[in-house]
């Protein structure tokens, strides 16, 4: 079986030769230097063997000044495509200097006129998908399954423009401010769905973290109400162009509640499943049928703080119950964080490999 | 006015922070203070039972962040027309925490959650925001006589830091003179053993108890 094979095979839920694998976001850039060190090789993806590559839109030529909406800026900080500021932390420290904070372009904005008004990246303009085109074939004839990169679809793209206190709170005021906002940020995905669904993409990521490791962050009632209908439109668009692309919704955290909405709107995967706060086999008994699960291994419990032999024996135990006939996708639950044994993702390959 | 007159508006005020209508919360906080109602009479039996019952609705699962958000909005429209008129009564003094995330880490929704739910239950919180290093809850304690150090953290990575900043407290000789607690998604009561916190919540209505405990109060 090729990598392309398998994953489909498991992702719609018939047996693979073994489960198919990935590193879900990839190295923190502290693990990929430790990598560097014991490999001498470049990209883990490669070394190890992972099934997928994502592919993301290529880079804008627009050269937007958000400054008016930023104001000033820490020292290092920079703007991404959207008008988001991105904020380094003060640590210089190899370990999480990587991390940021955001600033909010939109935060004091008040007026659905000013929603209107505020310029978006041309995530709708052709010329972004001619490298799209390309990436997704080459991934393919190399066997390997392309995963056509959606994260952050609506909920999280706002709140980044926004920030959370205020989205929720014009959420509970049932503003015209958010909903312009939202309209305006499904409009691009749905375009970008299209494309990436015209292009070939294997499975088109999707992603809002509305979990919280103790349940939903926003009730189900306004779930649906302002995230649910928009995300469904989104899917309805890659699918009204390929009935078959596989539909990966990725949410941080407990989002049980939300699960048959899910699967309603046409989510076939769901991914990280934290096993911290969900149980992976009681989702399979209750969901097998209709949903396959994408992660499983604990970026906040087994990964940093087990041995290699806690590591292969959770990778064991989830192909014995969530892998039987098919639709298991193993990899870590996050990004893998600087506190990684590399012992651990050595013992993880191996234990997916049956090695 | 009538003790029932009294009562309804208390009623009210503390109703209106529940469900997050900040209007109606100013606007009765203004009736009831120009009818002589003392200020700190609606913090004890309007202010602080209103977040108390929000925070228990969220630990039940019926609130969610949205509902927690509304009911603050609306705890500090009222705050603003009564906080003026407290300085040096009782209610001023429940204990004052210096709360932050830790060196390293930006995420602090959750830590706001934890600030509103203090300041609804009559703490006095210095809000030290986000990647706050050890030196900075020092001097939180030598400055500004903090009596409680919360640390928040997203990340396995980031969590380490609470060990650092506990043994800053310690090099500083302040560690005995202030209670530390801990919390954040990975976050364990084991962890907050481990790296000598005084307690650990796994969510902010919790966070709000711990405080009252740590202060000698019951939660």
């Amino acid at each position: 079986m090729t990598s392309r094979e398998r994953v489909l095979t498991a992702m719609r839920r018939r047996q693979p030769d073994r489960p198919p694998f990935d590193f879900s976001f990839g190295f923190s850039p502290a693990q990929i230097a430790v990598f560097h060190a014991r490999t001498g090789a470049d990209d883990p993806y490669d070394y190890f063997g992972a099934d997928t590559r994502m592919v993301w839109p290529g880079p804008t030529t627009l050269t937007t000044d958000y400054t008016p909406y930023l104001g000033a800026m820490p020292a290092g900080s920079t703007i991404d495509e959207w008008g988001i500021g991105h904020v380094p932390t003060t640590s210089r420290d190899g370990d999480h200097a990587h991390l940021e904070g955001f600033q909010y372009p939109m935060l004091s904005l008040e007026t659905a006129a000013e929603a209107a008004d505020y310029p978006l990246p041309d995530l709708d303009a052709d010329y972004r998908y001619e490298s799209v085109r390309s990436e997704i074939s080459d991934i393919q004839s190399r066997g390997l399954a392309a995963m056509a990169m959606l994260e952050c679809t609506i909920f999280e793209r706002a709140w980044y423009l926004r920030s959370m206190e205020r989205l929720l709170l014009d959420f509970a005021d049932g503003s015209a401010f958010a909903t312009t906002l939202l309209d305006r940020i499904a409009e691009k995905r749905v375009v970008q769905a299209r494309r990436y669904a015209e292009l070939g993409a294997d499975v088109i990521c999707y992603g809002d973290d509305v979990g919280t490791q103790r349940g939903m962050l926003m009730s189900v009632t306004m779930w649906r109400r302002w995230l649910k209908p928009r995300l469904a439109r989104t899917i309805a668009a890659a699918r009204a162009i390929r009935r078959d692309v596989l539909v990966f919704y990725h949410s941080d955290g407990d989002v049980t509640a939300i699960i048959p909405d899910l699967i309603e709107i046409g989510v076939d995967i769901l991914n990280p499943i934290q096993p911290e706060c969900m149980d992976p086999v009681a989702l399979k008994r209750a969901y097998g049928g209709r949903l396959s699960f994408w992660g499983t291994i604990g970026t906040q419990s087994t990964f940093p703080f087990g041995s290699p032999e806690d590591v292969r024996r959770e990778v064991r135990a989830r192909i014995a119950t969530v892998g039987v006939g098919g639709g298991l996708f193993l990899a870590p639950t996050h990004v893998i964080e600087p506190e990684v044994p590399f012992d651990n993702i050595v013992a993880f390959v191996e234990a997916v490999r049956g090695a | 006015m009538t003790n029932d007159t009294t009562h309804a508006l208390i009623a009210s005020l503390r109703q209106a922070v529940i469900d997050g209508d900040a209007k109606a919360a100013a606007a009765t906080t203004e009736r009831a203070l120009a009818d002589g109602l003392a200020a700190s009479r609606l913090v004890d039996e309007a202010l602080i039972p209103a977040m108390d019952e929000a925070g228990r609705l969220f630990e039940a699962g019926e609130f969610f962040v949205p509902e927690l958000l509304v009911a603050a909005r609306a705890l500090k429209a009222s705050q603003a027309l009564i906080t003026p008129l407290l300085a040096g009564s009782p209610s001023a003094a429940r204990g004052r925490v210096a709360i932050g995330t830790v060196k390293g880490d930006m995420h602090d929704i959750g830590k706001n959650l934890v600030v509103a739910l203090l300041q609804g239950g009559g703490f006095e919180v210095i809000d030290l925001g986000a990647d706050v290093p050890p030196e900075k809850f020092v001097a939180a304690v030598t400055d500004q006589r903090a009596d409680i150090i919360g640390l928040s953290a997203l990340l396995t990575t980031t969590m380490l830091q609470m060990k650092h900043t506990v043994r800053a407290l310690d090099e500083a000789g302040v560690r005995g003179s202030v209670k530390v607690m801990v919390g954040g998604a990975p976050v364990t009561q084991r962890f907050a053993d481990d790296v000598g916190a005084d307690g650990y919540a796994d969510n902010a209505a919790a966070a709000l108890a711990l405080a009252r405990r740590l202060m000698g109060r019951s939660g």
